[in-house]
């Protein structure tokens, strides 16, 4: 393949996908009676118009890009594992644990809150890793479960071990000293954008640079091969889950650590709700690539906090907003859907020929 | 009742191209009469399932004509050779495990009767069962229909496969290879339910490679080889010898020049197999006690069709698979392996012929796809990390040592030529410095530049001292590189030979299941 047509793919194809997301999203609220420009502007300008709202777009990519690598991970291991939303929960109760309940100093207390997160993530990724390794039990079905126990062994516990007394909608704030610092006073961006940053560019390090990366890269892309090269399927199966988990326990940990103004987790897991969802299209608009999901999750959480804007300025209630962002999210990981549907027929006709 | 003269379905001059560019046929013309059992007889890829899938409207010519009784058809789909009383039991399994019989053999009719969006509930279960009930009284097909598939044997899922194409009122019955998985025992009833079905009136094409079941249950054999009729006698005409000889050619001017000239089998073995046992994915024996040893300096060629075992074996010995029973023994030493790396680690190059499933990663870089199955060498890490430069270096030393045409190493390997794939993987393992290559099909599909410099490689290696097990289902192959012969059928070494004292025909004949008299295993 050319260098011109290879750009042509890369920036054309996406370019091509919004043209056609937006389109059918203008469409719709047309059909509405809303005005889609007046709608777009107040949603762009509301997303990147002002250093504010820079600010809160990127507060909203950090949770959905460390979601994004759960699934994307699992896809480059040739795993459609979708229990981020789950261990994203338990991350964010150990981050409440460790961060309201232990005394520490600052900032070792921040960064043994985060471990907290990372740690019950990984346990909670635990489970469907081993029902896929040793009972053969396939990822989907085992990750929903898991989400599902997830989300009311965590409303049990904010209810009914870790609520603030007098304030049974929320627990105990975590204590100053486990808190992610502001970064522009006024926002609710923190310096845990760094550490989400930083453990997408670690994640790519070890998919590119490691012994262990590279087996887990070819066990997605060719099983059969890789188990004639000696290839631990096991080994590769786990560490992709583990991975998965440490990278939603963090995303549950920002919520509560880096987020003001909560500091804690919502009875009703409001403040975490969705996000480990919304990583699947952050990981298939950025191609399961760690590079690409941050940069697509620049794009979501833009999407995420422009959209409020389109309710308050151009009057688009909030359902037909959440359409529209939806339909533009699914436009823009059309393109790597086809590509995974493409690569599964591909090895299945391997597979029975 | 006698077959006719009259031609029930005519094959003109058919040619297929697949779209991965295959020629699988070459302009293929047949006739099928009335009422016989026409056997259509090949080795594994001359074509024999191509064209019966194009006559049973799976796939479509590429060009060439169909005529059915006379008028020419043009089908789209095998439901439309089903209405011309055309269908086919496939090679492999087509039921849903989990449904019963009944439910697997109403299923594609009564998906057709309703469209797809009709219910259980309109299906008449009864009049089903008693149809079927009458067509197994009269075919003496019986299976038990309200019994799950999956917990039938392979013989009687046979019977189901076969009764579900019949109750469609098929008059032209195709069974694909449909002994393979059978016992002997279920092989005899299969044939008396074939020869039930043509005293009925039924017609019969029983695709085989084996001569043997071609001679006892047909009354026509045609010949395939290479996408090519090459031949057609009524078998009370045929002899084992001729079709042994039609099936694999006749070329018999060797090219001598690889083969060493003396078998070498001094010494300790590199490779000894002792008594092994070797089950396939369906559980069944696939390899059936099988002893033999290889020494170093000599290729050691294993000659049979596919299916005979070969794979499971090969997989037995590289760690793929674990063996029932039996040892493998290599430089004296015992192994018990768990993954095929304990094995690699001894010094032992596997070179698949299904490269692209086994020996890359397509999507990987021709650099990434050097060190597979190598990645933890220590020249290649530097701990946990891969040191992309060392990798690099070499990378470009195997392209140049063993000639691959490649834009660079860090092309993907899907842009490489079937050849150059293959020499980059054929490279990579023979770069290991091995004590022992396994070889299976290695030039399968490759053109004959890419095809003749791999057989030099591997005659290079062992006249370095390699040991070499060649496992190969292309004759000249076989015999243009071994210094001793050995013939694989139904799982057995059925015989061994010294290569300058073997004869095409002889193992032609062996490979399609007769014991020759003087051979002795
Ligand atoms: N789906 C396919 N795509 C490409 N090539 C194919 C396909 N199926 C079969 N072939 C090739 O066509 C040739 C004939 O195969 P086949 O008809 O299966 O032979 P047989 O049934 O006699 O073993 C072989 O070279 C085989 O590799
Ligand atoms: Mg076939």
């Amino acid at each position: 393949m050319g260098l011109a047509s290879r750009i042509l793919e890369t920036v054309a194809q996406p370019l091509l996908a919004l043209a056609i997301g937006l389109a059918v999203s203008a469409l719709l609220m047309a059909i509405y009676g809303y005005d889609p420009v007046l709608a777009y502007k107040a949603l762009f300008t509301g997303a990147y118009g002002s250093t504010y709202d820079l600010m809160e777009t990127l507060a909203f990519a950090v949770p959905i890009m460390l979601t994004g690598i759960t699934f994307a991970i699992g896809v480059r291991a040739g795993l459609f594992n979708i229990g981020a939303e789950g261990q994203l929960y338990m991350g964010a109760i150990g981050a409440v644990i460790a961060g309201a309940f232990l005394s520490l100093p600052w900032p070792l207390h921040v960064l043994v809150a985060t471990l907290a997160g990372m740690l019950f993530g990984l346990l909670w990724s635990v489970g469907p890793a081993l029902l896929k390794v040793f009972r053969g039990v396939h990822e989907v079905i085992s990750t929903i479960m898991f989400n599902w126990i997830a989300f009311y062994l965590a409303t049990y516990l904010v209810l009914y071990q870790l609520a603030e007394p007098g304030r049974a909608e929320k627990t105990y704030s975590v204590l100053e000293t486990a808190r992610y610092g502001v970064l522009v006073e006024g926002t609710s961006l923190t310096s845990v954008l760094f550490v989400a940053i930083a453990f997408n560019i670690a994640v790519n390090v070890f998919l590119t640079q490691t012994k262990m990366g590279f087996e887990l890269r070819m066990y997605g892309l060719n099983p059969d091969a890789a188990r004639f090269a000696g290839i631990s399927e096991k080994k590769v199966i786990i560490v992709s889950f583990l991975i998965g988990g440490l990278a939603a326990g963090l995303a549950g940990a920002t919520q509560v650590l880096g987020r003001p103004p909560t500091w804690a987790l919502y009875g009703t897991l409001g403040n975490v709700v969705r996000l480990g969802f919304e990583g699947i299209g952050v990981a298939l608009i950025g191609r399961n690539h760690p590079i690409g999901i941050i940069i697509a999750s620049l794009f979501v959480g833009g999407l995420r906090h422009g959209g409020r804007y389109m309710e308050i300025e151009a009057g688009i209630y909030s359902e037909l907003v959440d359409a529209v962002t939806g339909l533009i999210i699914i436009a823009l990981a059309v393109p790597e859907v086809f590509e995974a549907i493409k690569r599964y027929r591909l090895k299945r006709r391997v597979a029975g020929g | 009742m006698q077959p006719s003269d009259k031609n029930f379905v005519e094959l003109r001059n058919i040619t297929k191209v697949y779209p991965d560019g295959t020629v699988a046929l070459r302009g293929v013309s047949l006739s099928i009469r009335y009422g016989e059992i026409l056997g259509l007889l090949g080795e594994n890829g001359a074509g024999k399932t191509t064209l019966m899938k194009i006559l049973s409207g799976v796939l479509q010519p590429t060009t060439g004509e169909l005529l059915v009784e006379g008028r020419r058809v043009r089908f789209r789909s095998p439901a439309d050779a089903l209405r011309h009383g055309i269908g086919m039991v496939h090679q492999h399994f087509t039921l849903v495990p989990n449904f019963t019989v009944l439910e697997n053999i109403i299923l594609g009719i009564e998906r057709e009767r309703q469209g797809l969006t009709g219910t259980l509930s309109g299906i008449d279960f009864e009049s089903h069962v008693k149809r079927l009930e009458k067509l197994m009284e009269e075919t003496e097909l019986k299976v038990p229909l309200d019994a799950e598939v999956q917990k039938l044997s392979l013989g009687l899922r046979q019977r189901t496969e076969i009764l579900k194409v019949l109750y469609r009122g098929v008059r032209l019955l195709i069974l694909d290879e449909p002994t393979t998985f059978l016992t002997p025992l279920e092989v005899e009833e299969l044939f008396k339910v074939l020869r039930n079905l043509k005293s009925q009136g039924k017609t019969v094409i029983f695709i085989t490679h084996k001569i043997k079941e071609a001679l006892e249950i047909t009354d026509r054999i045609v010949v395939m080889r290479g996408g090519r009729v090459v031949g057609e006698v009524p078998t009370r005409e045929a002899s084992p010898e001729v079709l042994g000889e039609l099936m694999v050619g006749k070329r018999m001017e060797l090219d001598v020049l690889l083969r060493a000239r003396k078998p070498r089998t001094e010494g300790r073995p590199v490779l000894e197999v002792r008594g092994l046992v070797v089950k396939n994915d369906l559980g069944l024996e696939a390899v059936r006690g099988v002893s033999f040893k290889v020494y170093p300096g000599e290729i050691y060629g294993i000659a049979g069709v596919e299916g005979n075992g070969q794979a499971e074996l090969v997989e037995a010995i590289t760690g793929l698979r674990k063996p029932e029973s039996g040892e493998i023994v290599i430089d004296g030493v015992r192994v018990s392996v768990e993954t095929p790396i304990d094995v690699y680690r001894m010094g032992i190059s596997h070179i698949p012929g299904d490269r692209d499933r086994y020996g890359l990663v397509l999507e990987f870089t021709v650099k990434e796809n050097t060190i597979i199955g190598r990645q933890w060498e220590r020249s290649f890490t530097r701990g946990l990390a891969l040191n992309w430069r060392s990798i690099a270096r070499y990378a470009w030393e195997i392209i140049k040592r063993f000639n691959i045409v490649t834009p660079g190493i860090d092309a993907q390997a899907r842009a490489l030529s079937g050849g150059n794939r293959q020499r980059l993987v054929v490279g990579r393992e023979l770069s290991k410095k091995p004590r022992l290559i396994v070889a299976a099909h290695p030039t399968r599909g490759l053109d004959i530049a890419s095809t003749m410099y791999i057989r030099e490689l591997l005659a290079e290696y062992r006249d370095k001292g390699a040991a070499v097990l060649l496992v190969s289902a292309d004759l000249d192959e076989i015999f243009q590189l071994s210094d001793r012969i050995a013939v694989m059928y139904e799982g057995r070494i059925v015989a061994e030979m010294p290569a300058e004292k073997a004869d095409r025909r002889q193992i032609g004949l062996l490979m399609g299941g007769y014991q020759v008299a003087s051979q002795k295993a």
